[in-house]
């Protein structure tokens, strides 16, 4: 739909991993191949790049002729699951490097599986990934908080929320709750 | 509005006019038109003060286009009658304009164009001349007054000194205006028609000026301030800029602290861009390009005298919207603790040469939160500089309170 010349990078939206993990619906806006996917996520907005600080617990190496290293992330409302492989050379070297436990902040694209047994799992290819302190890792819960109370506060009054509630059917004091939860362990 | 208001309004105007009319009679006939017609308040104003200067015998007043207006509070849409001084005149763009220029009195100036239908006499540079019955519409986003055939133009004998208004730069619209400011950067000249371009600045913001080759026209001189009166103020995708042509522009004594009306943005730096870190320019006078890793400047070619420089290319991505940032070597160098000397050291003697400080700095800086402030320019930000945003306990609670204060 956008003219080529006005090319906007995606925001990478902050989002904790109890809502992430919640995400079941991706859709593709246009019809081209090269038409970005997106997630909606649960509190109304859609996404195709997050932006995410936890800690790295465990990282795996995996694969023989296409060498991809799988890790996990927590924050204080659970995990997400990353990913990178042989396509995102950069970020695979970067994830090699960093040994567990370790602060990190990740920018990746969201993406949805279904496992053979029907189960739907939402990891995350990573961009790029470096490791940082906790004083970053506590201003992403605040932001993380921030724009996700937003989002709240929006719902109801935007498409992708509408899409949301369609999808989902978004309880939006639960995700008040998870927010408040999660600032609450952060230490003053 | 009350008929009072209207009525004192009235007589004000015919007084100034040298009349003394009658209050009680304003008011009763805007009462009559009012409240036994049916006549709206603005109609019955316009009837009274017309017939009324018809039986005083004065002009000047009565209905809206013959009464004498400020030029700067015309609107678009109105019919007018101004006086005004001719304060530059510009080639016509098409042969049925006879004359495009800029007219202007105390309170401000405006564009004009005199269609060529209907012949009208040619007005002169620096002259006075009262126009009756013009209409002002949008040209381009900016207020434009179109002498048109109904339109009585007579020259005046008046010579009253002119002292245009300055305006501040950030508080420039689009169409003319004056400005007092300094020349503080001059770029190179895009185009063959153009004379010289660059940005200039005064207290409150900087903005872009074009001057174009014209006969007579003169460059600017850098770091010199200049009173620049009735300038043309043009808007392209949402950004003024300022067309000297149509201005006069005089060196002042003095100097100014140029202010930066500066963006301010919050947010993580979510990537950095090749192109980042320890680079070599070019060193022909003017050029100062981004050399290849084969010391290959695109205009210049090979170049082994270059100079080394630091600078960051990256993405600061608040949430909502990912900005590009550009940071230069002194913003790079307070950011990540690395001088450029430091660099040049480190690159010539590391296995991995000018990638091992792309290195540092990517891992120093990527995926933390800083606050950039600093000039937008082509939809990317131009750091003037960078902090670390630390954890303020207080938007903990504030959130916490956000989050918990709302009925569950």
């Amino acid at each position: 739909m956008k003219p080529q010349s006005t090319f906007e990078r995606e925001p990478a939206r902050r989002v904790f991993a109890s809502e992430l993990r919640e995400t079941r619906y991706q859709f593709k806006d246009g019809e081209d191949e090269k038409s970005p996917t997106y997630v909606i996520l649960p509190t109304g907005i859609r996404s195709n790049r997050i932006f995410i600080v936890g800690t790295l617990t465990e990282k795996q190496r995996q694969g023989d002729q296409n060498i991809f290293y799988r890790g996990r992330v927590v924050d204080p409302t659970g995990t997400f699951f990353i990913m990178a492989g042989s396509y995102q050379p950069e970020a695979m070297q970067q994830l090699a490097r960093i040994e567990p436990p370790a602060f990190v902040a990740v920018v990746g694209k969201p993406n949805l599986y279904t496992t053979p047994d029907g189960n739907c799992l939402v990891s995350v290819r990573v961009e790029s990934i470096s490791v940082v302190d906790r004083e970053t890792r506590d201003l992403w819960v605040l932001d993380t908080a921030r724009e996700t109370l937003d989002r709240l506060d929006a719902f109801g009054t935007t498409e992708d929320s509408r899409k949301a509630q369609e999808e989902y059917g978004t309880q939006p004091d639960l995700y008040r709750k998870i927010v408040y939860d999660a600032l609450s362990q952060v230490q003053l | 509005m009350t008929l009072s208001e209207v009525t004192e309004r009235i007589s004000r105007k015919l007084e100034a006019k040298g009349a003394q009319p009658d209050r009680q009679k304003i008011e009763s006939r805007l009462r009559r038109l009012v409240e036994e017609f049916g006549v709206n308040i603005d109609e019955a104003e316009r009837t009274v003060t017309a017939d009324l200067a018809r039986e005083y015998n004065v002009t000047g007043v009565g209905s809206s286009s013959s009464e004498l207006r400020p030029i700067r509070e015309i609107a678009p849409g109105e019919w007018v009658t101004i006086e005004g001084k001719i304060v530059a005149l510009t080639p016509p763009l098409s042969p049925s304009i006879a004359q495009t220029g800029i007219i202007a009195d105390s309170s401000g100036a405006i564009r004009f164009v005199t269609w060529a239908r209907g012949n009208p006499p040619a007005m002169e540079y620096g002259h006075w001349y009262r126009l009756e019955s013009a209409v002002v519409d949008e040209y381009r986003g900016a207020p434009n007054l179109k002498i048109h055939s109904g339109t009585t133009i007579s020259r005046m004998d008046e010579d009253a000194p002119l002292l245009p208004s300055i305006t501040p730069i950030a508080e420039l619209k689009p169409g003319v205006g004056s400005v007092r400011a300094k020349f503080i950067q001059e770029w190179e000249a895009s185009h063959d028609r153009m004379l010289q371009t660059g940005l200039l600045g005064d207290e409150t913001g900087t903005i872009k000026f074009v001057i174009w080759k014209e006969e007579g026209k003169d460059k600017l001189e850098l770091d010199t301030v200049y009173n620049i009166y009735y300038a043309t103020v043009d808007e392209y995708n949402g950004r003024l800029s300022l067309a000297l042509n149509t201005a006069m522009y005089i060196p002042d004594e003095g100097d100014i602290e140029v202010g930066r009306a500066e963006t301010e943005i919050r947010g993580a730096l979510v990537h950095i861009a090749p192109g980042s870190g320890l680079i070599k320019r070019c060193p022909v006078e003017g050029c100062n390009r981004t050399l290849s890793r084969q010391n290959y400047c695109p205009v210049h070619e090979i170049q082994p005298e270059f100079r080394y420089d630091l600078r960051l290319k990256g993405v600061l991505d608040d949430g909502v919207r990912a900005h590009n940032v550009l940071m230069q070597r002194e913003v790079v160098e307070a950011l990540t603790g690395i001088t450029l000397d430091e660099a040049v050291g480190i690159a010539e003697t590391n296995p991995l040469g000018m990638d091992e400080i792309f290195y540092r700095i990517r891992n120093t800086v990527l995926g933390r939160y800083y606050t950039c402030s600093g000039n937008e320019f082509d939809g990317r930000l131009l750091v003037n500089s960078c902090t670390p945003i630390v954890f303020e306990p207080a938007e903990l609670a504030a959130l916490l309170n956000r989050a918990g204060g709302e009925p569950a």
